[in-house]
């Protein structure tokens, strides 16, 4: 059933390359079809759809294994819905050519947060580059950002392979995505440092971000409303199901790198945004404060935290898509994406105006809108677990994050009418249709967001310890539930404990 | 090792291959035409051969057969796309000395 | 002290109808506005009386006791594990809900005719119920997480009817700056429920007031920053300054969000954690001194205004600093009645002010006004009503809440904010009387030049061009609405201008009653002065200031030269008022200023040539190196031939000379 997810789009990817070069009609009811059934497949399906068969069995076991079930569901959910949206938005000079690389993309990371296997997670995590890559060279503006963004996530690919490796070698087995054993160990903060950089890229995380504005501003938007919503979340979604069962110790370890380096994100991205004059580079870099928060919240290893962190992957992914494809909507008509051009939107554009609005406020934290559900549940949690300061600094980007967006909102749709920008016509209802469902479930998650937490539960709690540093040989679960960081019980129950 | 079963002495057999792939590697070296140099590369595989079904035959063991017919194969398969090449380079140039296409330059 | 704010629980529709009412008609008036067009303001309406009317209904339940609760309380939903929320109504959120609707209602009546021109009238009561809404969620809520989103909601709806005319740039920027100086206090608030959470263990009012010595040692941050929220959303020092700013909204607009209630929420929020308060001694202090200085800053400032909403801005300030000092010193229900009559007479002046503003087509200066008592007698009266109120003339309501408050500070022990108390009331005295005598009494200045009066000409340029140019909606001005719309609320809340005093006579009257249970009860010593003589002060420093008033502005000499007398105060206002105490230029130096440096080293500097100047030294490196290795490449099939028989040639040497030295 779970390969269905991945090859479906994959091949229906590819042969939508079969139809002639300008065909839009066909491409895009094709990819918003392909999508509706990979949303809703898993959503009627149920929990278990799993495909397992052995990859390798030396010198470890590896499966080709993929499931749904787990904290991959809503992710996996939230996945289809931006690709239907996204599709659904295209509207471009080739426009099958998008839709196609859209579905690649799709099935690429299908694979990456169904896999159960950390080699599959691997291979996934290099293949679902390949699509926004070609995005980039067909559409952007530099070359250089292709590659930019080709490298430095395959770097951090590399390393990924590299501790996926040591990970096989040393624990016997890479198919161990949901389970959860404690590696302690001199290897074991170096094994996690491996994937944390090839996490801290993707996400991307301060200092190594700089491939992300260039790409988010470069990248045509639908497609980078998937890229900054759902693939960026592969780094975080690494942190939770690779990080937090197998190297809590480790994590514990580097926490204090990782903490500053996500409060330095958070300000930096908040301040750059502030001044920023490209509307898509303030949202990248609103991207960047915003996701400094869910790295603080896994390493700050608190339950509460954790939950939030779940919530903001799921309400960051659902305000980042929406506002690319509004800037997507006024780029195509304004032909410009500058604050200093643009102007005085909302008068002629009510409903665009609404749309933008309720994504910029989703994204500033409004209250009653998903953004505001992860922001408080997260520092409750971080505070909780003692750190006052990290919980004070993280609110000042809160505030600036009001001040930026209001601004990037303001700037575009308030204000006098502009007389030297040319065409503004409304959102069409496809158009309208392709941000609706963002904003709905923006909405329903600010509003009712218990449904999704129970997702988080579902992430596994390291239940024993491995000792990996002096043998290859894998062990079996030692002694009792390592407990000492405190933040190895994922149990909703225990929130208000 | 079962020199008895062969003819005449072993070194005569490794000194024929020898000197086939020196020849070999000499017409590659200081021949410029691509067809002469494809045949001097068959040349250097014939003498590999020769030493397969050689040694094959001192250690009566058949792998120095199947691998002599694994590299005729691959001869094969070497020249097929060597002379593919090198029609398709005359086409463009309308000349195949190969000090002269060196497109590959770094 | 346990318990005593948790209603009893219980299933209660009436307060659905309350609560989602408004709601109901924001969507519909937002949904169906271009059918509604003028019928949504009689649709909005109509909203928030049903919501009214349901509160009257509710008045039964929401005073109810059972044991040691009083009040109603309705679980709703677990809005996530642990964080359950409900709605709690009790004397404290029912006196809120009726001024929310029931001056909500006056107002949304008032707006009927105040936007009839307008071509987003729907849109405009769209927002204006959607407040109500957010309104009443704040206070509806029996948890800090649901008072929260109430908190930020009521936020969002002030943005967007500061912002109503958004195609005006400075409404635009008002709108900003209220947003954002809101969050300051969103996020106050939040960091209070993070020690909540951690240190209660809930987030439910009951269970948090139970055992307020459960947050120690965090008990007086809890507080404080509880009371940055309450600062920010309540205008107080030194987070003020986006009040006089958000007059940029329709004077409706002003009377509801920005007099009425919204910005006393922080009041609320206050008064509602009054548990918490009284078990801190050093955040009673705090409270009681920033809204005591409120009051004495906001009072002062109005003296330098010459813009009819600002001054009445500013009087708001001063007064929400007496209810902050009221309910700061321990004095709650006080400062909750300071907060009640307060509702009434500033929404009275409010909607005055704006029948005079529609009158004389969009103006806001005093100074060409003048003689507006015959061309609007309702005004006339019903300010004049509500300005006695303001200043404390004995008999009015404000005289009986604002005593309370006064003296109030004295018994809780605070003498000096006692006697700031006192001295604000003779400058509010002068300032509000200067307003109506300038604007109402002599000839009318309208027609003059405003160099004449002491406008600075390019000001008021600008400020025409800007009224001309922006207010398009109001181009047709000329097909008015009944005047009755407008003159009804306006004479139905100078009315209780007067009369709302009249249920706080004393330690026995309905007021003390209705609140009897809401609030600790503490033992205080005697005050060493009498509220006898509290009430005779008072009324010595509003006839002081009165009396100046008088003769500057109202003597028939003082009439008859009074552009002179304009002009000439124009010119020699201190600077330091004129320019509101430099506090708006030192945010900018100090916050705003440095932020956008930060944000340009940042984004022009230090990411582009420092952290991505790492990367490219990396890639350069590697150019670099691959710049070396290219020249082995030559292209000359010979040539690799050659080096592969080298390399060859070594391995056989190699081995050569290895099987010849074993």
């Amino acid at each position: 059933m779970a390969l269905i997810l991945i090859l479906l789009p994959i091949v229906a990817g590819c042969a939508l390359f079969l139809l002639p070069r300008t065909d839009r009609t066909i491409s895009r009811v094709t990819g918003c079809a392909v999508a509706a059934i990979t949303f809703l497949l898993p959503l009627i399906a149920g929990g278990g759809g799993t495909f397992a068969a052995r990859w390798l069995s030396r010198p470890f076991t590896a499966s080709l294994h993929w499931s749904w079930g787990g904290p991959a569901f809503w992710i996996v959910l939230l996945l289809a819905l931006c690709t239907f949206c996204a599709v659904l938005a295209t509207n471009m000079a080739q426009t099958r050519t998008m839709v196609a690389l859209l579905l690649l993309l799709e099935g690429t990371m299908m694979g990456v947060f169904m896999a159960r296997d950390i080699l599959a997670f691997a291979l996934f995590w290099d293949l679902m580059l390949i699509p926004p890559f070609f995005a980039l060279v067909g559409w952007g503006e530099h070359r250089d950002t292709a590659w930019r963004y080709l490298i430095y996530n395959f770097s951090g690919g590399l390393l990924l392979l590299l501790s996926t490796a040591a990970f096989g070698v040393l624990y016997g087995s890479t198919d161990v995505i949901g389970t959860s054993h404690q590696l302690v160990g001199e290897w074991a903060p170096w094994i996690f440092a491996g994937f944390a950089v090839a996490f801290a890229v993707k996400t991307p995380l301060f200092p190594v971000h700089t491939w992300m504005p260039a790409t988010y501003s470069d990248t045509p938007p639908v497609m980078v409303s998937v890229v900054s919503s759902v693939q960026s979340k592969a780094g975080l979604f690494g942190f939770l199901v690779i990080g937090l069962p197998f190297f809590a110790n480790a994590m514990g370890e580097w926490k204090w790198l990782f903490i500053v380096l996500s409060l330095i994100s958070l300000l930096y991205g908040a301040f750059i945004a502030l001044m920023q004059t490209d509307a898509k580079r303030i949202v990248a870099y609103s991207s960047l404060s915003h996701l400094g928060l869910i790295v603080l919240a896994i390493f700050s290893q608190n339950p509460i935290a954790i939950q939030g962190a779940f919530i903001y992957i799921v309400a960051h992914a659902l305000f980042s898509a929406a506002l690319f494809l509004v800037l997507g909507y006024i780029e195509e008509r304004e032909d410009t994406r500058s604050l200093v051009r643009l102007g005085g939107l909302g008068k002629v554009n009510p409903k665009l105006a609404g749309a933008f609005t309720i994504a910029a406020l989703a994204a500033l934290g409004l209250p009653g809108l998903a953004g505001f559900v992860g922001e408080i549940v997260i520092l409750t949690g971080v505070f909780k677990n003692g750190f006052f300061w990290p919980a004070l600094i993280a609110l000042v980007p809160i505030v600036l994050a009001s001040a930026y967006m209001l601004r990037l909102l303001q700037d575009i749709i308030n204000g006098p009418e502009r007389a030297d920008i040319p065409e503004r016509r409304d959102l069409t209802w496809i158009e309208g249709l392709a941000v609706a469902p963002l904003l709905a479930a923006l909405v329903i998650l600010g509003v009712y967001p218990h449904a999704v937490l129970s997702a988080a539960a579902t992430v596994a709690a390291p239940t024993g310890s491995v000792q990996v540093s002096s043998t290859f040989r894998r062990h079996e679960a030692l002694g009792a539930p390592t407990l000492a960081l405190g933040g190895a019980e994922f149990r909703t129950e225990r929130l208000l404990k | 090792m079962h020199e008895s079963l062969l003819p005449v002495a072993l070194v005569n057999y490794i000194s024929l291959s020898l000197v086939i792939f020196l020849i070999g590697v000499a017409g590659v070296v200081l021949r410029r035409n691509p067809l002469v140099m494809l045949m001097s590369i068959e040349l250097m595989w014939n003498a590999a051969n020769l030493l397969f079904l050689t040694f094959a035959r001192v250690w009566l063991n058949n792998a120095g057969h199947i691998f002599a017919f694994l590299v005729i194969t691959v001869a094969a398969a070497e020249a097929a796309i060597g002379l593919a090449i090198v029609v398709v380079v005359f086409r463009a140039r309308q000349n195949v000395d190969v000090d002269e296409v060196a497109i590959l330059k770094g | 002290m346990s318990n005593h704010i948790m209603g009893v629980p219980g299933s209660y529709p009436i307060l659905f109808v309350i609560w989602l009412v408004p709601l109901l008609g924001a969507v519909l008036c937002w949904a169906f506005g271009p059918q509604l067009k003028r019928f949504a303001g009689v649709l909005g309406s109509a909203a928030i009386g049903i919501s009214f009317i349901a509160a009257l209904v509710a008045w039964g339940i929401a005073t109810q006791t059972s044991g040691a609760q009083t009040g109603a309380q309705q679980p709703l939903f677990t809005w996530l594990q642990g964080f359950d929320f409900g709605l709690l109504l009790d004397p404290l959120s029912l006196i809120w809900v009726f001024i929310i609707t029931g001056v909500g209602f006056l107002i949304h009546l008032y707006s009927v005719g105040y936007m009839w021109n307008d071509n987003a009238v729907a849109r405009f009561f769209a927002y204006l119920n959607f407040f109500v809404f957010a309104m009443l969620t704040l206070v509806l809520s029996d948890n800090f997480v649901g008072l929260l989103v109430g908190w930020g909601l009521v936020g969002l709806a002030s943005y967007f009817l500061i912002g109503f005319w958004f195609f005006k740039p400075s409404a635009v920027a008002a709108a900003r700056k209220a947003f954002v100086i809101n969050v300051v206090g969103d996020v106050g608030i939040m960091f209070a429920i993070f020690i909540i959470v951690t240190k209660a263990g809930s987030i439910r009012f009951a269970d948090v007031f139970a055992n307020p010595h459960a947050l120690d040692p965090w008990l007086f941050w809890t507080c404080v920053f509880l009371f940055i929220g309450a600062a920010a959303k309540s205008a107080q020092l030194p987070l003020h300054t986006w009040l006089p700013d958000a007059m940029e909204g329709p004077t409706p607009v002003s009377a509801l969000i920005h007099a009425a209630t919204m910005v006393t929420a922080g009041v609320y929020l206050v008064a509602r954690c009054a548990p918490l308060w009284s078990a801190s001694q050093d955040a009673q202090t705090l409270v009681g001194t920033v809204g005591a200085l409120t009051a004495l800053a906001g009072a002062l400032l109005g003296l330098a205004q010459w813009d009819i909403k600002r001054i009445l801005a500013y009087s708001t300030m001063s007064q929400i600093g007496y209810m902050i000092m009221g309910v700061g010193v321990g004095a709650f229900s006080a400062g909750v009645a300071h907060f009640f009559t307060h509702a009434f007479f500033k929404a009275c002046l409010f909607l005055g002010s704006g029948i005079i503003i529609h009158e004389l087509a969009d103006e806001q200066d005093i100074r060409l006004m003048g003689g507006m008592r015959k061309r609007t007698p309702v005004a006339f009266w019903a300010m004049g009503a509500a300005v006695l109120a303001i200043i404390g003339f004995p008999g009015f309501a404000g005289y009986f809440s604002k005593d309370q408050v006064i003296f109030g500070a004295l018994e809780h022990g605070y003498v000096w904010m006692w006697a700031v108390g006192l001295l604000t009331a003779g400058i509010t005295a002068y300032y509000m009387l200067r307003l109506f005598f300038v604007t109402f009494l002599g000839s009318y200045r309208g027609e003059m030049n405003p160099a004449d009066v002491g406008i600075q000409t390019q000001v008021a340029a600008s400020a025409a061009t800007i009224a001309h140019e922006t207010h398009e909606p109001h181009a047709e001005d000329h097909a008015h609405a009944p005047a009755w719309i407008m003159a009804v609320p306006v004479a139905i809340l100078g009315f209780f201008s007067f009369a709302a005093g009249y249920i706080m006579i004393g330690p026995g009257s309905p007021w003390a009653q209705f609140f009897d249970r809401s609030f600790p009860h503490e033992t205080l010593p005697p005050a060493t002065i009498s509220e006898g003589v509290t009430t005779g002060l008072a009324v010595l420093m509003l006839v002081i200031g009165g009396a100046i008033a008088y003769q500057r502005y109202a003597t028939r000499q003082a009439l008859a030269d009074a552009p002179a007398r304009l002009k000439r105060e124009s010119e020699t206002l201190p600077a330091i008022l004129v320019r509101l105490y430099y506090w708006d230029d030192l945010i900018e130096l100090l916050v705003v200023r440095p932020s956008q440096r930060l944000g340009e080293f940042f984004g022009r500097w230090f990411d582009p040539h420092f952290v991505d100047g790492v990367v490219r030294e990396v890639v350069l490196t590697n150019r670099f190196l691959g710049t070396l290795v290219r020249s082995f490449q030559t292209g000359l099939l010979r040539a690799y031939a050659l080096i592969i028989v080298f390399g060859a040639a070594c391995f056989a040497v190699y081995y050569a000379l290895e099987g010849a030295l074993r």
